[in-house]
């Protein structure tokens, strides 16, 4: 853990009091779920169809993993020189150090655009995100402020605000141990994302997000990803414990593990 | 990790004994009356915890603070029926328990270390034995469950949809809850076999759950839950515990598993045989 210094709090602040950055998306909408207080209601499950977990940028398939374009506005992404140099490396051993490839918490914003569904559950004070994977929680909060820190959380503190029919999410006070994919696009725990949840109709979110690590990037850049409303009669989040399949063996017993 | 969080455990289940017979007055005869929401569930949501927690034992709950504290005494078993207060063991299930209650304290095998240590989903009934906190929200047509630990959860519906096919076994279990008056009755199939105490308790993949959460004022609810398992017990048996509401806060990050190292390192090469009887 490190100090953070008071100026990025005020350069979050700035961010937040400077509104919508270009390319927010707009829906005229009327008919889109509310709440009783005449919010959109982004409750239910979604699931985004990329194959970004893989590479947010645009990428040809490999053994083993879907090609497909990428989540990058613009595609590239605008590593400092040595930071371009430790994601390659990243890359050459994303087999063992893909922090998802070890089970962990796949971080923000990873988590909403991997091939496992995820479900919000919406009050007027805060939105749950439940996530299949590792069964994963994000609480993101419409009231307080960031807390002040340093404190480095694998998912971030995530703050949020309506603008209109957009909600804006500030995160902050991250690890550094996460990646944005399995092709090594890492960040360090200066990481600040301000994402927007805006309905494009009543089944389709756009998701976008604007990355800052000024450790890392020399600026801001974004990413842009459709949530689909999953619409089966019987879609419900299974689980998926990446970590405890190993163990599965030995719980409860061995024994009741034979054939039965 | 798995250590401090024990420490952390037991310190947490000494204040929360400690502290709960005041608690118990506040919560007398002036208790408040729960309120509706628009879909007609009462509202229980909030912040919960057992008075009495801690997922040792379930015959004799709450040793970790006697171990600290030679006055404070065994608590009664939290099985209710059968009237004994023992799970109603098959002989070879009682046989694997007994062994377990052995080598918790001294592991030779994996099978040894409890599926805590390892950061796994303690899934149904052990969650709501816990010491860490639980969260109930609800909205329209569903109650869902979040525990300050193991970043768990559990989403129940109320609309009566079908359950997942049998043989799907999963952490949490496929829960489906209704509402009559102040109780919450959840049937649970589709379970995955669960340790239920650091000392071996068990259930198999045959598992189902029905529990009733009754709620008897806007801060209590008598949580109790009845489990059928033909592979494992002689009999349905059912466990009960009391919880009450906690002051409401924001749930920060658990992560568990993330950077632990493997309870395995900890595993002995000799150990004492178990007791002969």
């Amino acid at each position: 853990m490190r100090l953070r210094l008071p100026a990025q709090f005020l350069a979050v602040t700035v961010v937040l009091l400077a509104g919508a950055p270009p390319g927010a998306a707009q829906t005229a909408s009327s008919s889109i779920p509310r709440t009783s207080d005449g919010r959109p209601d982004f409750s239910g499950i979604w699931q985004a169809l990329t194959t970004a977990s893989w590479d947010i940028q645009d990428h040809a398939a490999q053994k083993g993993v879907p090609g497909g374009p990428g989540i990058v506005v613009g595609n590239e992404i605008p590593y400092q020189p040595a930071a371009l140099a430790r994601k390659k490396q990243n890359y050459d051993r994303r087999a063992t150090d893909d922090p998802v490839a070890k089970c962990y918490l796949p971080g923000v914003p990873r988590l909403l655009y991997m091939p496992f569904p995820f479900q919000i559950v919406q009050t007027p004070t805060e939105l749950m995100l439940l996530f299949e994977f590792v069964h994963a929680v994000r609480f993101v909060f419409l009231t307080g402020r960031h807390p002040p820190g340093p404190i480095e959380w694998w998912l971030g503190d995530s703050r949020a605000r309506w603008e209109g029919d957009t909600l804006v999410v500030d995160v902050v006070h991250f690890n550094d141990q996460t990646w944005f994919d399995n092709a090594g696009n890492f960040h360090s725990e200066a990481l600040h994302l301000v994402e927007r949840f805006t309905y494009l109709d009543p089944d389709h979110i756009q998701y976008d997000v604007r990355v800052e690590d000024p450790k890392v990037f020399t600026r801001p850049w974004d990413m842009r990803v459709i949530l689909y409303r999953r619409k089966e009669a019987n879609a419900q989040l299974y689980d998926y414990e990446c970590y405890a399949f190993d163990y599965e063996q030995y719980y409860p017993y061995p024994q009741m593990r034979s054939p039965q | 990790m798995s250590l401090r969080w024990l420490i952390g455990a037991v310190g947490l289940a000494l204040v929360a004994a400690a502290a709960a017979p005041v608690r118990g007055q506040e919560g007398g005869p002036a208790a408040k009356p729960l309120e509706r929401l628009a879909d007609g569930q009462p509202n229980v949501q909030g912040h919960w915890r057992p008075v009495n927690p801690g997922s040792l034992s379930l015959t004799n709950p709450v040793p970790q603070a006697a171990d600290f504290d030679p006055s404070i005494k065994p608590l009664p078993s939290r099985i209710v029926d059968p009237p004994d207060g023992r799970v109603p063991y098959q002989p070879w299930a009682a046989a694997l328990q007994k062994e377990q209650n052995h080598y918790y304290a001294y592991p030779m095998r994996p099978e040894h270390i409890d599926t805590q240590h390892r950061c796994l989903l303690s899934g149904v009934p052990r969650l709501f034995t816990i010491v860490p906190a639980l969260k109930i929200v609800q909205t329209p047509g569903q109650v869902v469950f979040f525990w300050d630990s193991y970043h768990a959860y559990r989403v129940v519906p109320l609309d009566g949809r079908p359950h997942v096919a049998p043989n799907v076994k999963l952490y949490m279990g496929d829960g489906r809850g209704r509402w009559d008056g102040l109780t919450l009755t959840i049937d649970t199939r589709s379970l995955k076999g669960q340790r239920l105490t650091y000392i071996g308790d068990f259930y198999s993949d045959n598992a189902q759950i029905r529990e009733r959460l009754t709620w008897t004022d806007a801060d209590t609810f008598t949580y109790e839950a009845t489990v059928t398992d033909p592979t494992v017990f002689t009999r349905p048996w059912t466990m009960r515990l009391v919880q009450r509401r906690l002051p409401t806060e924001e749930v920060w990050e658990t992560a568990c598993y993330e950077g632990m190292s493997n309870p395995d390192r900890y595993l002995l090469k000799v150990a004492p045989a178990p007791p002969t009887r």
